[in-house]
């Protein structure tokens, strides 16, 4: 989706400058952080469609990256780039909830593929979640001023 | 193809080292038969020397023992027979007088009365002061003799009793005489008795000790008084000195001039005691050989038992250290692969980590790269005017680019399969859920070529014990070069389906899909490492061989059929327990970690 916000988080710094000029130059939203820690703060002071999330980083690494994002409760999909490109970590990383798995060097055709479907799953659950907070008003008037309160 | 190198682990020593363990094998060897000659050998030959030595001289006293024996019994026999003798004559010259005794009959009554028991006297005759014979019985002429200047007369006459020494006398015949003196009112008077020689020689000559032994009797000056078995005769100086007069018996080893039959000098053992009366040295004597012989014999077999013993244990010892020598070189063989399998197992391990991290260092250049080549792209898209001929040869460049970076990202990604190779995390594996997972995974990718999956997976697959690790390599590789053989298809399906063979024991994942297909001629090779039926760059040709030797490794097989423009099948059966299960490796906790 035209103007989606990509959060671009890869320790390579020259990389996740390209990256973002190339995504921007695709009609994206991109920002560009260099380290896990980064991430997440971007991520509570700002909505994100995407996260493009590499594994392997000093400090907080990849994985734990993405636990803390899963713990933030967004809708934002993650989808994890990297290097080492072994199976186990691909699975262990979609089983922590990551949209889906990219080996670099990825072309930036396929990576925006990934984006499009990562930001059609995000929509899909914004809509959902909607949907189910309209249920529950209908179902319960009471829950209504809370819900909208929120 | 170009030939594979063996793997370390499979090459043989060099020959210097083939050398030097030749050289410590033999070393190993002398110094065990060293060891074994000091322990057991060297013990046994100085306790049986030992032994021998001991017997040996017990054995000598016992035959010197024996000797002595001998003549002790000898000389007492002899003494006997003088003192038996002359004490018969003693009573006859005390119990009759010369008036009796020179009565016609009365001497020849005595003298038979004397031998009738055994001969012992050759003859008796009665002799006054004078020296004149008053009466005589016997073979010989003798009335008329007059025995006034003969030794034993004087000796006789001044001692009352004498036993001479062998002489000739008036007969010319060896011959010894006893002679008592008398007394009566008229004055002394002689009884004397010639004893036979040949009666007494006997007591002496018939005495046989052995083959070489022989006794005889010598006179102070070293004359026989009886014949020696060999070495002379009666009367004949013997070639021994008499030596001395000495008490008891005496027992020695003495050089002889000749031994037995006259033979080359030998030494002999010679037993010697002095008679009393008369003065007489009794020998008894025997060539040592003969003497000590049953000893000998003894000692020889000892001494062949000893050493037969000794070269025995000597032979079995070489024998039993060959053979364990045999058993230390296989066992140092095998620890030796062992260790060259170790070593080359955790080179390697170390190439395995290695591998990742040079694969990560190098995909990180390779992303960088390739954004790169993206901004060039657009900026190409950007610009207004260019010259056509140096935009197409920009476009070209950085198309190779493009095919390079794949090419290099081919590489690492096959060298961060190859590095899980090196390591077996056996588990628990449902299948199902696995292929389910990696299907998952790998789907989206495939969707983008067009290309659909299909699971068949039967719900009768029990869980094995196996690498899921490795597993999903195997399967990821077979996944991947199915959407590779649909690379100029624009539709196509991949079916992965599970199946339990219960007779076989074995779990069956079937990976079919509808691409390319393999030509006939190079199914035979498709494991074969290096071997790759995609354009040049586009495949390393290790995938498929990773997935044999994984396979293998995990104790089932691989098969492919394949026919071309159509599809290919790759079966891959399983055990229920991988071989490395049974040999105890379980799940590593730090690959766990890792993983998670």
């Amino acid at each position: 989706m035209i103007g989606s916000k990509i959060l671009l988080v890869d320790d390579e710094v020259i990389f996740t400058k390209n990256m973002q000029r190339l995504l921007d130059a695709r009609g994206y939203r991109a920002t560009a952080v260099n380290s896990g820690a980064e991430a997440i703060r971007c991520l509570e002071n700002e909505d994100f469609d995407v996260v493009v999330l590499d594994l392997k980083m000093p400090g907080m690494d990849g994985l734990t990256t993405l636990k803390e994002i899963k713990k933030l409760g967004l809708f934002t999909q993650t989808l994890i780039l990297t290097g080492h490109g072994s199976i186990d970590t691909a699975l262990a990383a979609v089983k922590l909830g990551a949209y889906d798995y990219l080996t670099k060097p990825c072309e930036i055709d396929e990576l925006t593929a990934k984006l499009e479907g990562a930001w059609d799953k995000k929509d899909d659950l914004h809509k959902k979640d909607i949907q189910e907070k309209v249920q529950r008003v209908i179902e319960s008037p009471k829950d209504a001023l809370r819900v909208f309160a929120r | 193809m170009a030939k594979q190198p063996l793997p370390v682990a499979d090459q043989a020593p060099s020959t210097e080292e083939g050398q030097n363990r030749m050289e410590h094998y033999k070393r190993l060897f002398r110094r065990f038969i060293v060891l074994t000659l000091v322990c057991s050998v060297v013990p046994l030959l100085l306790v049986g020397w030992g032994m021998r030595t001991q017997y040996h001289r017990f054995a000598e006293d016992r035959v010197m023992a024996a000797f002595r024996n001998e003549v002790q019994h000898h000389r007492k026999v002899i003494e006997l027979f003088f003192k038996e003798n002359r004490s018969k004559l003693e009573l006859m010259a005390t119990s009759h007088n010369r008036q009796d005794l020179v009565r016609p009959g009365q001497l020849r009554l005595l003298f038979d009365r004397f031998n009738q028991e055994q001969w012992t006297l050759t003859d008796l005759g009665v002799i006054d002061a004078r020296g004149n014979h008053l009466a005589y019985v016997g073979p010989y002429d003798l009335l008329d003799k007059n025995y006034r200047e003969a030794h034993w007369f004087k000796m006789v006459m001044e001692k009352g009793i004498f036993i001479s020494d062998m002489f000739m006398g008036f007969r010319r015949e060896p011959h010894f005489i006893i002679a008592v003196r008398g007394q009566d009112a008229e004055g002394p008077w002689i009884l004397r008795a010639t004893v036979d020689t040949e009666a007494f020689r006997a007591l002496v000559e018939h005495v046989m000790i052995g083959r070489t032994g022989e006794v005889f009797l010598v006179n102070k000056e070293s004359v026989y008084q009886t014949t020696p078995r060999y070495s002379g005769r009666i009367m004949e100086t013997a070639s021994m000195s008499a030596g001395a007069v000495h008490p008891g018996i005496r027992v020695r080893q003495e050089a002889a001039d000749a031994g037995f039959n006259g033979e080359r000098p030998v030494r002999q053992i010679v037993s010697t005691a002095w008679l009393e009366t008369p003065q007489w040295m009794l020998v008894v004597r025997q060539d040592l050989d003969e003497a000590f012989g049953a000893q000998k014999q003894v000692d020889f077999a000892v001494l062949v038992f000893l050493h037969v013993s000794a070269a025995a244990i000597l032979v079995v010892t070489m024998l039993v250290t060959r053979y364990m020598l045999k058993l230390v070189k296989r066992r140092d063989e095998e620890a030796e692969t062992l260790n060259r399998q170790l070593i080359q197992t955790s080179k390697m391990a170390s190439i395995g980590e290695l591998s990742v991290g040079v694969a990560h260092e190098i995909n990180n250049p390779l992303a960088i790269i390739s954004t790169e080549r993206q901004l060039v792209m657009d900026a190409l898209q950007r610009v207004g005017e260019m010259d056509a001929d140096f935009k197409v040869q920009l476009e070209d460049s950085m198309n190779q680019v493009d095919v390079q970076i794949q090419r290099c990202k081919h590489i690492t990604h096959n060298l961060l399969r190859f590095s899980r190779r090196t390591q077996s995390v056996i588990e628990p594996i449902d299948i199902n859920a696995f292929i389910s997972e990696v299907i998952e995974l790998m789907a989206r990718e495939a969707k983008s070529s067009g290309i659909t999956f299909f699971e068949r997976l039967s719900p009768d697959v029990p869980p094995i014990q196996s690498d899921l690790s490795q597993l999903q390599q195997v399967l990821l590789n077979l996944i991947t070069n199915a959407i590779d053989a649909h690379e100029n298809k624009q539709y196509g399906s991949i079916a992965v389906s599970t199946s339990y063979l219960e007779s076989e024991g074995n779990v069956e994942i079937v990976v079919s899909d509808t691409g390319c297909g393999i030509p006939k001629s190079k199914l035979a090779r498709v494991f074969d490492p290096f071997f790759t039926t995609k354009p040049m760059g586009r495949g390393t040709g290790l995938g498929l061989s990773i997935c044999y030797s994984i396979v293998k490794r995990l104790g089932g097989r691989i098969e492919v059929a394949s026919v071309a423009n159509q599809g290919s099948d790759f079966t891959i059966r399983l055990p229920l327990r991988s071989p490395e299960a049974t040999n105890g490796y379980g799940p590593d906790e730090e690959a766990l970690e890792k993983a998670a």
